[in-house]
């Protein structure tokens, strides 16, 4: 597969994953940029040992985690209310909400939702996080069950 | 709640161009290259100073070579450590699973914290002794009050290096990379708690 076709394909989805992660724009296109350019640089090394899916979600799940270096950077979630405001108003209330719900669960809970919710298979997710299978069927569901729980509180 | 319809809801950041893409990269690989060179450039600039001093003084003791050769290995020895070893060494991996790569990042720390208390140490270990050494020539050839001056200032400043400056900096940057380890190995535990 050639950089440019992976690019298109790949970038919403690497974006989404970021954004779950830290729920702020500009930060996680930071992190998708620099995934995208890792790609780029290890793209000709990638021996199709595992689907290339696999592959990306990894190098993108890794430069997540990396995050956790940049002391500087505060996720939207952990400011104080009045600036934490400022999320981009064309975004339903309900999606702010899940990004909100979901950039506040633990670092690789948040990648592990993730991934469930870009349709990747459990398998794959197993893969990418480098737990069993078995384990990752019990923690998405325990995550669904607390996001559901956020959201009944939420509307009512 | 259909969780999978408003994932997907989110609107996606506009995909830069690859240019732009790459144009970052480069950027940052400038920065962090210039970063470097600066660091290069202020240690090299002491090494003319004492090729200078090899040639031009009369060194007739032993010991002020000896001297001058052990500051230069410190500065070296320190250049060599940050240049060449550290990228080598801290270089990440990012094809590996979260699990493997938290584990990667928890050893660069620990590394990273080892090598600094140990290259701080080395460092003001041969920059005193060396100026130490490099010193005695001179203080043969003064009078005796003024050698004494100079050796209690020498050993003063050597002192206050070694028991003010050193650990501080071993502190202060072992701290950061104790809690930076810290926080690495919370997110680890969080994949370890379900095993």
């Amino acid at each position: 597969m050639v950089f440019n076709d992976i690019y298109k394909t790949y970038w919403n989805k690497v974006f989404r994953i970021c954004m779950g992660y830290v729920n702020d724009h500009d930060w996680a296109k930071d992190i998708a940029q620099e995934t995208f350019v890792t790609i780029w640089q290890q793209l000709p090394k990638f021996r199709n040992e595992s689907a290339i899916g696999t592959w990306i979600f990894r190098i993108a799940s890794n430069h997540c985690l990396r995050q956790i270096e940049r002391q500087n950077r505060m996720p939207r979630s952990e400011m104080p209310e009045q600036i934490a405001e400022h999320i981009e108003p064309d975004r339903e209330p309900q999606v702010q909400f899940l990004y909100k719900c979901i950039a506040e669960l633990p670092e690789t809970d948040r990648l592990i939702i993730s991934l469930e919710l870009e349709d990747v298979k459990q398998a794959e997710i197993a893969k990418i996080v480098g737990l069993s299978e078995t384990n990752i069927r019990v923690k998405v569901f325990r995550i669904k069950e607390r996001l559901a729980k956020k959201f009944e509180n939420y509307e009512h | 709640m259909d969780f999978k319809a408003l994932w997907n809801k989110q609107s996606t950041s506009d995909m830069p161009d690859t240019k732009e893409l790459f144009t970052n990269a480069d950027e940052l690989k400038k920065k962090t290259r210039n970063k470097l060179i600066k660091l290069n450039l202020v240690l090299l600039a002491t090494t003319p100073v004492m090729i200078y001093m090899w040639f031009n003084i009369d060194n007739e003791h032993l010991t002020t070579r000896i001297g001058l050769i052990l500051i230069v290995l410190a500065i070296v020895s320190y250049l060599a450590v940050s240049n060449q070893i550290l990228p080598m060494l801290f270089k990440s991996d990012f094809e590996m699973s979260s699990q493997e790569y938290l584990n990667q990042l928890i050893r660069i720390k620990r590394k990273e914290d080892f090598l600094n208390k140990v290259m701080i140490n080395i460092y003001f270990t041969l920059l005193s002794a060396g100026l130490a050494l490099y010193m005695l020539q001179f203080i043969s050839r003064m009078s005796v009050a003024w050698a004494v001056t100079y050796v209690v200032w020498t050993f003063g400043w050597i002192a206050f290096s070694w028991f003010y400056l050193r650990p501080r900096g071993i502190r202060k940057k072992g701290k950061a990379l104790n809690d930076m380890i810290e926080r690495l190995e919370k997110v680890n535990g969080q994949l370890r708690d379900s095993d």
